[in-house]
Formats: C-alpha cells, structure tokens, sequence
C-alpha cells in the first residue's frame, strides 16, 4: 500500500510556487514568508488523477510534450523524442477503462539517458560513431520501467560515452542549465537532470562512473540518485568503465527517485556483475510531512567529510552544506566530522581506472558490425578512420590515456595502483560508515558554471569531480538533494548535499533524504524558465 | 582492436563462431554490459601486459608517444590533432604521477567493489529473433557476411 504524501493537485498546470527573489544565499532554516509547501511526488500524483478519472494518460502526456515543445528550442535536452508517446498513454487509458491492473509506473513519462539501449529508438551515447544507431533490445532498465506501465519520453543529451561533466562533449548540442541558459547543467547526465528540472519529464533515468548524476542533479535543482554497484543491472548500458558504471534516477523529489530505483532494481542474469541482495520495499520510507515525528532522525549518526570542505570548494556551498548539516541537527541527527585520509587519491585514481576500462570498452566501436564506418582499402584503415571521425576529441583522449596506463610495462604504475588506491578508499569509508549512518558532504566544489569555461582545461574539468568519484570507487550508494541557493543567474544557482550510504543501504538514504527534503523551509526548487510556461 | 576481442571471446568459448549473423551467440559481444566478455577481455590483456612489464620502475616510464598510441588504439589522428592531444594528455599523465607518491606495499588491488560470489550464468546458446534489427545495423552486409577490406602485412 503506498504511503500517501500532499493531497494530489491538477497536473494540467504545475503548482508554481512564488519564487523567492534573493541574492543571498536562501538559508535552510529560514522560516519567513509564506509557507512553501514540500514538493510532492508525481508518480504518486499521476497515479491517484489517473485511478480517480480527474485525467488520463493522455491528457498528461499532452502537457508534457507541449512543454517539451516549447522549452526545447532553448534548453535542448532530448536527442530524440518517441513518437510513440500518445500511442503508450492511450494504452493505459485503455487498460484502466477495462478495470486492468496498473503497475506503480502506468502513466509516469520517464527519459532516459543516450547512452542506455532503447529498441527500435536511436542511442548513440551522444556520439557520431553511433548517429543512427538502433539498438535490437531493451536495456534491462528499461524493460523493467515498460514492464510496470512507464512511458519513454525520449532520449537525454549527454556527454559523449559517459566522458565529461557539462554535455559539451556531446558531438550534437549542449543542453543549457534550466536555472540560467548561460550556464551548463552539468554531466555527463546533464539532459536527463535537466529535462526534470524543466518538468519535461517526470523522472529520468542517467549513468553514473564518477558523478555523473550527482553532480547534475546539484546543478540543476532536482534529486539524483546513484544505487550501489550491482544494484541495478547495467545490460544495455553502453559501457564506459566496467567496475564504476551504474544506472541511476532523476527525480524532483526524494519519493521520484527512490520508486524509480525500486523499480529498476534486482538480479539479471544478463549482468554477471548484478547483484543478487533483495530490493527492500522503499516506499516505506516515504511518510508524510504529518506523521512525522517532532525529532523524525533522532539518533542518526552523520559524519561529515571534512576533506570536502577544505579550501577550493566556494564559500556559498560550503555555507549550503553546513545549513544543511543545521538542519538535519534539528531534525534529530547526531553530526561528527569524519576524516577520510585517502580522499585527495580518489580523483588521479578514478581517471587511470575510468579511462584504462574505456579503452578497452570503446574498442568495440570499430564500424564493422555497427555504427558509422569509414569504408577504407585496408582493415585497419578502416578501423583507424572510422574511429577517428567517430569519435569526438575528449573521448579519443581518454583512450590515449587509457591506452598508455594499460601498455606494456606502464600496468603496474598506473592501473594497478590506482587498484591498491581504491582498496584504500574502500577501507576509508568502510571505517567510517561503521562509526555512522550516512555520510554528506558537498554534490561539488560550486554551482553550474558558464558554457565554455571549463571546456579547454581537462584537468579544470576533473577537478569539479572531487566530490563524486570516491564514491564510485568504493561502490556506495549516494543522492544528491537540492540544500539551498547561491549567488548567480537570474533568481540564484541551486547547490545539492551529497549523502553516502553504506553498500546496499540506500533505504536509509532515501528515509534520510525524504524527511530532509520534506522539512527543508526557505525555496522550492523550480526553476525560473517554468514561470511563463504551462 | 576490434579483432583482438573478438579472439578473447573466441578463445575463451571455443564453441563460439567468428563473426556470422547466424550464430547468435555473437550478440552476447555486442551488448553493453557482458562483464564476462570484459572479464575475460580484460585478463587476457593484464596477462599480454604483464609478461612484458619487467621491474615495476616507475622513474623509467616514458612519456606518451601519442602517434604510437594512437596507432594502437586504432585511431587516426590529425597533425593538429597530435599536438594538441600530446599537451593535454602529458599534463593528466604528469598529474597522475601523484599516484606513484602513494605506499601501496601489501596493498591488494580491488578489481571493483565488492561483490557476492560470482553470478556466471550457463554457457549455453540462446536463440536471439530480433536478428533483422542486427542485420540492419550493420554497415557493409553481403549475405551471410560482413564485408570488411583485407588486411595488408605491414613491415
């Protein structure tokens, strides 16, 4: 039985809440102004209109593409929309005139990264070498989401095979962040953030080797959720590092995010890396706002990573995060500092692990069997041509260095060393988790920065990753939140509190964050683009 | 590249044909997420690299020659290209430099986070239908072949 949140509103026109007008900082524990009520779950919301008759399927998929219509032009989001859109909705319409059984997703519009296999509908991971590419199947992902009556919106822009942190990579667009169009939303999921900031979408699904749904998540304002390696089964997620990819949810709440894992999660046998641990019912967690208790965490123990707030990461995140910190004090938590003594390894590490297994992992894409090829005299001619005009500048970097790390005699000092550095890590946030319930920290050094700032510098760019990829290596479970505003952009930049769970823990993650979230007073996270838009 | 994984595939499942849209068993080498053809990939590599890696010294490791790397990746590259890729690429390679500063002694390397045992599933032939979608994908396809031009010995 599904916990109830907020009474269900009309989805025909979203509840735009007033935005509060401040370049300050919007502090978490402000109690001025009017009451903003706490966000509320649309997959909770679409299905109790749709089980009512207050509207159908269609008239919801309606809306959507009407907005998608006319924030596309500016925000460019998606690579591709399905025409299919109208065709799925009517066939839940049909189903709940038969009285049919619905699955928890009926009705829910739901994007999905470029970079996870959608039959029949391109995914080309963003890249030229795979421009009309369709793949035969269905990601496991999304089988299981068409399975419980999901509807695939469309495909999110991203940066190319997984590689970079602002969609600039992409060899198509680069999608602008909802909050400032200036700015980038982040990546390498930063369509699929971006579309559910914009309410293009109800929930996306993105990828994560290093961040790349944390970190879009913080820049865009909306909840990013990465499960623990082997959580969700990567079939038909193209691969960019083996032993750090995962799949991993969009929402704009807590709720969103949390049911859309649940959803997508369980043992495949097409992963042999999939995990085989049972999938806690996470609705549990999901209580309303009124049967919280006055000190709903009392006694949970948060350690905050004390590396993460050091010099190099802005002074409006660091005071979002210890708001943040505040206000889960309030709530009831116990709050430590925690140091992880290996945390300034993680990033050297990740990038000689990440690039080293994209090496290998990108070897497939050679213009034979699929993709774009470049006919040639000569086979290898004709691998090096397609490959080459395939591949965008970044991604064929980061072969080259994968390539180096991995050649004869270079194994021991890079690959398997950054090995040894990611035991390290693992035994770091072992230690810690065991003295704490979750762990938090900064989503990333600062808010959405400019298109182009970062573009020329690679190690500029690496650098913003410094809160994400520790987390991958060690393989824990993390979501991203949004905690507050800063400075910048026409109504101010949202800045996202990053929580770490224990390996398979993310009910604790998700209790934690949905009872932050649905407490947190001040802002609401909507972004300033929706005002003029229906 | 390409053919050296496919060998790897070859050799560790000899019941596996080489490239033949009619042994669909060859799908399992095109998706995403077969961790056992990266597995296997992947070891079969560690051991190439290993038997040539002599003392793990690392004060003698060259910089990268990226001409010779691309070439190995199987990657052309522009002159423009070449240069711009070898400033970049010695300065991340520089940076992960770092890493030779870490004491690793009796450190064990972690493949990747922990998992429980290991989830093989049985080698067994399973028929694939959606095989037109296959077949449409490919660029270069003469029934029942994919069409590739020779490979010229060099040197």
């Amino acid at each position: 039985m599904l916990s109830t949140l907020q009474p269900p509103r009309s989805l025909s026109l979203l509840p735009l809440r007033r935005f509060r007008n401040s370049k300050t900082i919007v502090s978490a524990s402000s109690s001025t102004t009017s009451v903003i009520s706490p966000p509320q779950s649309q997959i909770l919301t679409t299905r109790r209109s749709l089980l009512s008759g207050e509207t159908t399927a269609a008239e919801i998929a309606k809306s959507y593409l009407s907005r998608i219509r006319l924030t596309e032009p500016q925000l460019k989001c998606f690579l591709h929309v399905s025409e299919n859109v109208l065709k799925d909705a009517q066939e839940i319409d049909q189903r709940i005139a038969k009285g049919e059984e619905l699955g928890p997703l009926a009705g829910v519009l739901i994007g999905v990264k470029d970079n996870i296999c959608t039959q029949g509908m391109p995914s080309t991971a963003a890249s030229r070498i795979l421009e009309h590419y369709r793949p035969p199947f269905d990601a496991t992902a999304v089988k299981k989401i068409k399975e419980l009556g999901g509807i695939v919106v469309g495909k999110t822009n991203m940066d190319e095979f997984g590689m970079g942190s602002t969609t600039e990579a992409s060899a198509f667009q680069v999608t602008a962040n909802p909050w400032d169009l200036s700015r980038v939303p982040g990546g390498s999921s930063g369509g699929s953030a971006a579309a559910v900031a914009a309410r293009q979408c109800m929930v996306s699904l993105g990828s994560d080797t290093g961040g790349s749904v944390r970190q879009p998540a913080s820049f865009c304002g909306v909840v990013g959720l990465k499960p623990t390696y082997g959580r969700v089964s990567r079939f038909g997620l193209m691969a960019y590092a083996s032993s750090l990819d995962v799949i991993g949810c969009f929402g704009s709440t807590v709720a969103d995010a949390g049911m859309l894992l649940h959803a997508i999660s369980g043992y495949d046998r097409f992963d042999s890396t999939s995990s085989k641990q049972d999938v806690p019912e996470f609705q549990s967690q999901f209580l309303s706002v009124d049967h919280f208790e006055s000190k709903p965490l009392n006694g949970v123990k948060v350690g905050i990573i004390r590396e993460t707030l050091e010099d190099g990461v802005d002074s409006g995140v660091r005071s979002a995060t210890q708001e943040a910190a505040s206000h889960l004090e309030a709530l009831g938590c116990v709050l430590t500092e925690v140091s992880l003594p290996s945390f300034s390894l993680g990033l050297p590490a990740y990038y000689v692990i990440a690039s080293s297994e994209s090496s290998s992992n990108l070897s497939r894409y050679d213009g034979v069997r699929y993709g774009n090829q470049v006919m040639a005299e000569e086979l290898n001619k004709l691998y090096e041509c397609s490959r080459g005009e395939g591949f965008g500048g970044e991604v064929k970097m980061r072969i080259l260095m994968g390539t180096y790390a991995l050649s004869a005699g270079y194994y021991d000092a890079y690959y398997k060393r950054a090995q040894q550095v990611r035991t390290l890590i693992r035994k770091d946030f072992k230690a810690a988790l065991e003295q704490n319930d979750i762990l938090i920290s900064p989503a990333a050094p600062s808010a959405a920065y400019k298109i182009g700032e970062k573009k020329d510098d690679p190690l500029a760019m690496y650098a913003g990753d410094i809160m994400t990829v520790n987390v991958n290596l060690a393989g824990l479970p993390a979501m991203v939140l949004p905690c507050g505003l800063v400075e910048g952009g026409p109504s101010g930049l949202p800045v996202g509190l990053q929580m770490i769970g224990a390996a398979f823990d993310e009910e604790k993650l998700l209790k934690v964050g949905h009872i932050f979230e649905q407490t947190l007073k001040g802002s609401s996270f909507v972004p300033p683009l929706l005002a003029n838009v229906p | 590249m390409a053919t050296r994984a496919l060998l790897a595939v070859v050799s560790a499942s000899p019941n596996r044909c080489f490239i033949s849209p009619s042994r669909i068993t060859i799908l399992q080498s095109l998706t995403s997420s077969s961790s056992v053809h990266f597995h296997r990939h992947s070891r079969k590599i560690h051991r190439i690299a290993r038997s040539y890696s002599s003392d793990s010294d690392s004060s003698a490791l060259q910089p990268p020659d990226v001409s010779r790397l691309a070439q190995t990746a199987r990657i052309s590259l522009t002159p423009a290209e070449i240069e711009e890729c070898e400033t970049k690429i010695r300065r991340v390679i520089d940076w992960f430099g770092q890493l030779q500063q870490v004491d690793v002694n009796s450190v064990e390397p972690a493949i990747r986070a922990e998992m429980d045992g290991r989830n093989l599933r049985e080698d067994a032939p399973e028929t694939f239908e959606n095989r037109d979608s296959i077949r449409a994908s490919i660029p270069s396809f003469e029934e029942a072949y994919l069409k590739v031009p020779k490979i010229l010995n060099k040197e």
